[in-house]
């Protein structure tokens, strides 16, 4: 049995129709069994407080995700200077006549030439950003890709029960040894306050500081999809995001 | 008992894996979870040590101080840029009204279409969404079979994978260990076979059924003379543009794969901009889309790495070899089981899950028969498109699903797929028994064979001060103002990789 069900079997309490969002305002419908209304009003509060718990995981994952969804564009655009400017550079230093006009030009490139490491690893610290930054939303929204055959052939509540133990036995446990592994290795970077090898390099933390972040944000949304899925099994809660089967 | 469950570990892992990707949780982290569970049982048995899992941070790392990966976002966020710049329309309303009175012009038409399209861009989604919205309805108005229409489109949208440059030979460069640029010099022979296979298809379709595809009225030929040699060079001349700044900069050496998926985004959006098309909602979506991507492309990789980690620790190399390399008639042996074995996998597994989990352990075994990895990984890469094109999973028929008016039917654009996935497969046994046709176009004489080094050479300044990479000082040199001939200095070697 599953941990939500005291009371008798029979029993589903009719929360809502719609999101949890929606709890606040629509009284609960009251359960056509016999169960006294202290164990429904408890039930209520009870998936209630979770649900909230959960609709505030995913909204600061969404506001997260923000981050990373700019982080694309920004690590395009750093990318393409970077290579233009590096194919163009010797036209410029032909501009500044061999050294001895436009000065500001001069100091561009000098500045540019101090900072050219910075930027090459700016690319991939901003590319590490945006996929641990955004992993968590992507898991709310039911985007990391699922192998379908057999997930696409049962009913909705075997898939809930699938998500259920995924999350709780894979995600979960991978994500807390990930942070257990990642989180000692931050530490040290900090505390030996340890930068790139190349001239110019940036420092290593924030980087390393990101895989324990990521995972958490990661494991965070985990929990969250687990309270839905139990919302899901134990009242009439509908998820969100669920698994829609491609059109036949 | 134990020494049983020793020495048949591996097996194991192997069925741990099929179960738990098979019953459908996000693979990324079943994946990791069966790694992860396994190495405990190998700790408790003995066969890795406990520390052994420590090389998981690195393992972490790697996967993403990548710089290969990043060509991941730039080709997925190019592609869904293009997608709306109005290119794909321009090119077929040209191309569309030069073949157009020719019988099955407009399936010619959506093919090279479909090519040009593949030479800007690296992914599936831009070419057969784009095409599919502007030529799909036209097909139908004139008459054309609903299945030979569908089954063009998406097929042509596929060959996106195969051109360079492409996404999927990206990845499968990073899995195997080769260079980018030889892969994509690989693909060229391929490409022009595929596409000709493609047009002979057509031709045959027209003797055969003429009726399925017919010519255009004279009346819907609008452009005549100038106005339609205006249509194309409006349609060719960006392209040409963007295939240069993309390809051309990768073929030259000037730039690093994901550097040119990054100039390409800027092309794309330049380009979007100038046919009135850029706006920020939409290119916020695009972002958003090519994140999400990106992120589940990388959770992948990184549950597979944890996965190989401990498969290795425990064994698993030596077993899959051991079997691989035991196959009846070597190398052909070989690669038609892997081909075989692939396309069966494609109906249920996406291709970045191919690329990432079922790779790694078929790459080892290949090297060892002697086989050219650029040869196997070109030959992988057009295998996989059939994993697009295959009912009822295919990515691109599920594209195509979505934008289809409604009148076309499901069924239509699943038994329109067939003679092209069979003619993909055709493809697969010419590369099999030709490998000249992948390594002709790659340069032989070049030192130590395996990588293109690409080697960019920005002048240093100052006497005797060293490049941007070196340790130390400041690299444009002393203060002095002369500025010497740039020495041959090799500083970025970005197609590196372990």
């Amino acid at each position: 049995m599953d941990p939500w069900t005291y009371g008798n079997g029979e029993r589903k309490i009719n929360l809502s129709d719609r999101s949890p969002v929606d709890l606040d305002e629509t009284p609960p419908r009251r359960a056509a069994t016999g169960l006294d209304m202290v164990t429904v009003q408890r039930e209520r509060t009870l998936v209630h407080g979770f649900l909230a718990v959960s609709g505030a995981i995913d909204r600061l994952n969404r506001s997260i995700s923000r981050i990373a969804v700019w982080l694309v564009l920004i690590a395009s655009l750093v990318s393409a200077f970077n290579a233009a400017f590096r194919y163009s550079i010797g036209t410029i230093v032909s501009l500044t006549d061999e050294g001895r006009a436009f000065p500001w030009l001069q100091t561009l490139l000098r500045w540019y030439g101090n900072n050219s490491n910075s930027f090459l690893e700016a690319q991939w610290y901003m590319f590490a950003a945006l996929v641990l930054l955004g992993a968590g939303h992507t898991l709310k929204v039911n985007e990391h890709v699922r192998v379908d055959l057999f997930y696409g052939w049962v009913s909705e509540r075997t898939r809930t029960w699938i998500d259920l133990f995924g999350a709780a036995f894979c995600l979960v446990p991978m994500c807390v040894v990930l942070i257990y592994f990642t989180w000692p290795w931050f530490l040290e970077a900090w505390a030996n306050n340890e930068t790139s090898q190349n001239a110019g390099g940036l420092v290593r933390w924030p980087v390393k500081l990101l895989l324990p972040v990521g995972f958490f944000l990661v494991l965070l949304q985990g929990i969250s999809e687990i309270i839905k899925c139990i919302a899901a099994l134990t009242t009439d809660y509908v998820r969100e995001h669920a698994y829609e089967k491609p059109l036949q | 008992m134990t020494e049983l469950l020793k020495h048949n570990l591996a097996p194991l892992m192997f069925v741990g894996l099929i179960v738990g990707m098979g019953v459908g949780y996000p693979a990324a982290f079943s994946i990791a979870a069966i790694g992860l569970g396994f190495s405990l049982v190998g700790i408790e048995l003995g066969l890795i040590r406990p520390d052994f899992m420590g090389n998981l941070t690195y393992q972490l790392y790697s996967v993403i101080s990548n710089d290969l990966l990043l060509a991941i976002p730039f080709f997925t966020l190019m592609g869904a840029i293009l997608e709306r710049s109005g290119l794909a329309e321009d090119l077929l309303e040209g191309f569309g009204q030069l073949f157009g009175g020719l019988r099955g012009g407009l399936s010619y038409a959506v093919i090279i279409v479909g090519a040009v399209l593949g030479a800007i861009t690296g992914t599936v989604a831009a070419s057969v969404i784009a095409m599919g919205m502007i030529a799909l309805p036209v097909m139908m108005k004139y008459g054309y079979s609903i299945r030979h229409a569908t089954g063009v489109i998406a097929a042509a949208g596929t060959v996106t994978q195969l051109v360079p440059p492409s996404l999927v030979l990206v990845v499968l460069s990073d899995q195997l260990g080769k260079s980018v640029g030889d892969m994509y010099l690989g693909a060229i022979g391929p490409s022009f076979i595929q596409i000709g296979l493609f047009c002979v298809w057509v031709w045959i379709v027209t003797m055969i059924w003429p009726e399925a595809v017919p010519a255009l009225p004279p009346e819907a030929r609008t452009l005549r003379g100038w106005p339609l040699i205006w249509k194309c060079t409006k349609g060719m001349v960006p392209s040409l543009v963007l295939i240069f700044l993309v390809l051309g900069t990768i073929f030259m050496g000037l730039a690093t794969p994901t550097e040119a998926g990054a100039m390409g985004v800027v092309g794309a959006i330049v380009l979007a901009w100038m046919n009135g098309r850029f706006s920020w909602p939409l290119m916020i979506q695009g972002m958003e889309v090519t994140m999400r991507i990106t992120s589940m492309v990388v959770f992948i990789l990184i549950g597979s790495r944890i996965f190989s980690l401990v498969f290795q620790g425990i064994g698993g190399k030596e077993w899959i070899e051991g079997m691989l390399t035991s196959l009846p008639g070597g190398q052909v042996g070989f690669l038609i089981f892997v081909n075989m074995f692939v396309f069966v996998l494609a109906f249920f597994l996406d291709f970045f899950e191919i690329a990432f989990i079922i790779i790694p352990l078929l790459a080892p075994a290949a090297e060892k028969l002697g086989i050219d990895l650029i040869w196997f990984g070109v030959l992988l890469g057009a295998n996989m498109q059939t994993s697009f094109m295959h009912p009822p999973f295919g990515f691109a028929l599920f594209y195509l699903r979505g934008i289809a008016p409604k009148e076309v039917k499901s069924s239509d654009i699943y038994w329109g797929a067939i003679p092209w996935v069979g003619l993909q497969l055709v493809l697969c046994a010419i590369l099999i028994l030709w490998p000249k046709s992948v390594t002709y176009f790659i340069d032989k004489p070049k030192q130590d064979g395996t990588k293109i080094e690409i080697q960019i050479t920005p002048p240093s300044f100052g006497s005797g001060a060293p490049s941007f990479g070196t340790s130390g000082g400041n690299p444009f040199g002393a203060p002095q103002n002369s500025i010497p001939a740039p020495p041959p200095a090799p500083i970025i070697e970005p197609l590196k990789q372990q």
